[in-house]
This record gives C-alpha cells, structure tokens and sequence, in this order.
C-alpha cells in the first residue's frame, strides 16, 4: 500500500503486467512502470523513483470494528465476476502454479504463508504456524527487538519494536489470557494487540509498530533474496 | 507481369508480420505465471511503449500498399491475402491500444464505501487491510483487493493506492 505523490506530483496507477508473479503497476502520467511489492519504478521516466509505504494492518473485520470507530469500508463491485471469483478465491490462488526465476530453496513450501519484516536492511519470514503456536514470538532482527503478537480473533498479526525508551521488554501471555493481552514480566503490565498498555505501571504508553508484510515465501524471498527464516519452536 | 508487384506484396507481408509481433512479443514476456527477466521486462516495456505509435503508421502503410496492389481482376485468393492483412494491421493497431491486464482483472474506478454498521457484506472472520489516519480509518476487505488487484483512494487527505 504506497502513497500515490512522487515529487509533488500525484500519480494515478493501473494494472500493466507481471514479473515474477508480483503485479506491475503503470502510472498514467509518465508511462513509468513500478513493482508492486517494493513500490520501486523499474522502468521508465521515474526508473529509480520509490513510493512512499502507507503503514497498514491486515486484520479480522472484527479485530478492526473492536479497535476503529467511524471507519469506512470498501464496498465490492456489483458485478457478478467479483461475486464468482470471491466465492473460494484462497482456496485457487493456494493451488496456484509458482513459477519464479528465483532459485526457491527446500526451507518453506513455495505457497508457506509467512510474515515478512525488514528492519535496518535485514530481512526474516515467520511461517503463519509459528507465529500462531508461539505469540508473543521475541526475536531479533537488524540489531532491534521484535516482538510479533497474535490478536484476540487469533488471525490478525501485528508486529512491535520490543523495547521501551532504553528498556527491553519481554512480553508473555497472562495466566488468564482475556481478549488476546499480553503482560510485560518486569512491570506487570498489559498489553493490548493495539501495541498499547492498558493497564499496570506502563498504562498509555506505547510500543513502534513494525511493518509486517503477509505474503507467500516465494513472493517474499523472491524480493528479498538475502531472506533469513524464523524456523525455532512449535508450530502447533 | 507480376514482378512489380512483388516487391509491394512482400512489404504489406512484412509491416502486417512487424505489428503483429510487436504486440504479441510483450503479451507473452509479462504473462502471468511465467519467470520474467529484467531484460525480458525491458523489451516488454520498450514494446508496450512504442507499439501504439508503431502500428498506426504500420497501418497507414499497409492501407497504401493495399490500394496499390488492389485489382478486381485479380484472383480471388490474391485479393482475400490483401484484404486480410489490412485487417490484421488494424487488429495490431487496436490490440496495442488495449491493456488485456484489466480484462483479467477488473479495475475499480470510483471505489465506494459504507460505514462500518452497514457493511454486512464483509463477514466477521474476514481479513481486511486496514489504513489509519486520524479521523479517516478505512478497511479493504482482502476478498475484493484480491479481485481488483489496486485501488486507488485518499485516506485523510492523502492520495495513496491500495495493492494485494
């Protein structure tokens, strides 16, 4: 998701291609050719250019209801081809062919769901499973603290910097696990999946969201070739 | 008799083969569940870039050598490979005007939306994108980013484009 303004100028994007299964996006202004995964012009005039990245959430609806009021929601096409396509679309794209120039290797199944995160130029996928069995999930990546949180829906993922003013934190699940909170083991407090504390010492204070990126493990690695995996612990 | 008109009949051949190709060449670098190279998408791109403009003046051209070469006393094979390449150049030249992408997948031109309360096509386990900006939080469901592939959009005031 990428903001639409490139050197002061707003562009308007359609669909023009594919590389490598990844959508190719073409701006009406300059022709200019982009890659929807990086946001980066690949061909053409703004060649080099790179779109902003709008930070974003990929959430439950009800994850998102609990969480927003006065929110908007984007309303399908009355066209009845949606209607058709949206009836099992996962369950065509999972048995997808994949066929990438990347050399895949044997860590994850090409069509693994992982969650992808980059931090100071490194990048490392977290297989769904992992994530789902072992929330909140601590790890290190680029030098930072990460912590990866499951919400109380037990679907949506969001991922936060572990760590607050010079102070790490280390975040577990309650004894009574109620609406998907978690407690920081030296203060005590709460956590919610919002990234705030909602009560205990630290209460209104916040964690740096980071951005996590779901997608397939070839698409991931293909676009982030130097790609670690997370592959420690359960998967269930 | 026929030597003159050799060399106009190898031409019109010629400039029907050239749009063609110059139209089908990037429909089938940048098709869908094929591995591209950056050189494939440069060539695809090149072509893409210049084909409109390519296949008018190749029309132009092949509308010239038709009239030229048109006989009515000519037989009927001869005339039908005339009329056919003319055809052919026009498809090129209509074909290189198209963007087949948003045959496959539908673009959403004027995107809608309704408040949270009322969207009960959206069901409770569904994922949806969602983008915050003070006063404005606004949720994609995936179903339909999925389908369309880019929704463009202002969230809060700015410009920004929805991908899956």
């Amino acid at each position: 998701m990428w903001e639409r303004t490139v050197q002061g100028r707003v562009l308007n994007f359609r669909l023009a291609g594919i590389n490598n299964q990844n959508f190719i996006m073409q701006d009406r202004e300059t022709g200019s050719w982009w890659q929807q995964v990086s946001g980066e012009a690949i061909l053409g005039p703004l060649k080099g250019a790179k779109l902003e990245r709008v930070f974003h959430d990929e959430l439950t609806f009800s994850a998102w209801t609990r969480e927003m009021t006065g929110g908007r929601v984007l309303v399908p096409a009355a066209d009845t081809a949606w209607k058709r396509f949206s009836e099992g679309w996962e369950v065509h794209t999972a048995k997808a062919p994949v066929n990438v120039r990347t050399a895949l290797d044997n860590r994850l199944p090409p069509r693994a769901v992982v969650f992808g995160v980059e931090l100071s130029g490194s990048a490392k996928a977290y297989p769904l499973d992992r994530v789902l069995a072992q929330a909140p999930l601590h790890d290190r990546l680029g030098g930072l603290s990460l912590v990866l949180l499951v919400g109380p829906d037990g679907k949506s993922v969001r991922a936060f910097e572990a760590r607050l003013d010079s102070m790490e934190l280390e975040l577990v699940r309650p004894m009574d696990p109620e609406a998907g909170d978690v407690v920081d083991v030296r203060t005590g407090s709460r956590w919610s999946f919002t990234g705030e504390s909602v009560a205990g010492p630290l209460k209104g204070r916040r964690l740096k969201p980071v951005y996590v990126l779901k997608d397939y493990w070839f698409d991931w690695m293909t676009y982030h070739p130097q790609t670690a995996v997370y592959l420690l612990g359960r998967t269930e | 008799m026929s030597t003159p008109r050799r060399g106009p009949r190898a031409a019109l051949l010629g400039v029907t083969l050239v749009s063609l190709a110059i139209v089908a060449v990037p429909v089938l670098l940048i098709r869908p569940f094929a591995p591209q190279t950056p050189a494939s998408l440069a060539l695809a791109f090149t072509l893409r870039r210049w084909s409109p403009l390519v296949t008018l003046a190749a029309l132009a051209v092949a509308v010239f050598l038709a009239v030229r070469l048109w006989n009515p006393g000519h037989r009927r094979l001869a005339r039908i490979g005339v009329a056919l390449a003319v055809v052919l150049t026009g498809v090129a030249a209509w074909g290189a005007r198209q963007n087949h992408f948003e045959w496959m997948f539908a673009p959403l031109p004027g995107p809608g939306f309704v408040r949270a309360s009322a969207a009960g096509f959206v069901a409770p386990g569904d994922m949806v994108m969602s983008v915050y900006r003070p006063g404005d939080p606004v949720a994609y469901p995936i179903r339909q980013l999925a389908y369309h592939h880019l929704v463009q959009d202002s969230v809060g005031g700015v410009p920004i484009v929805a991908t899956y």
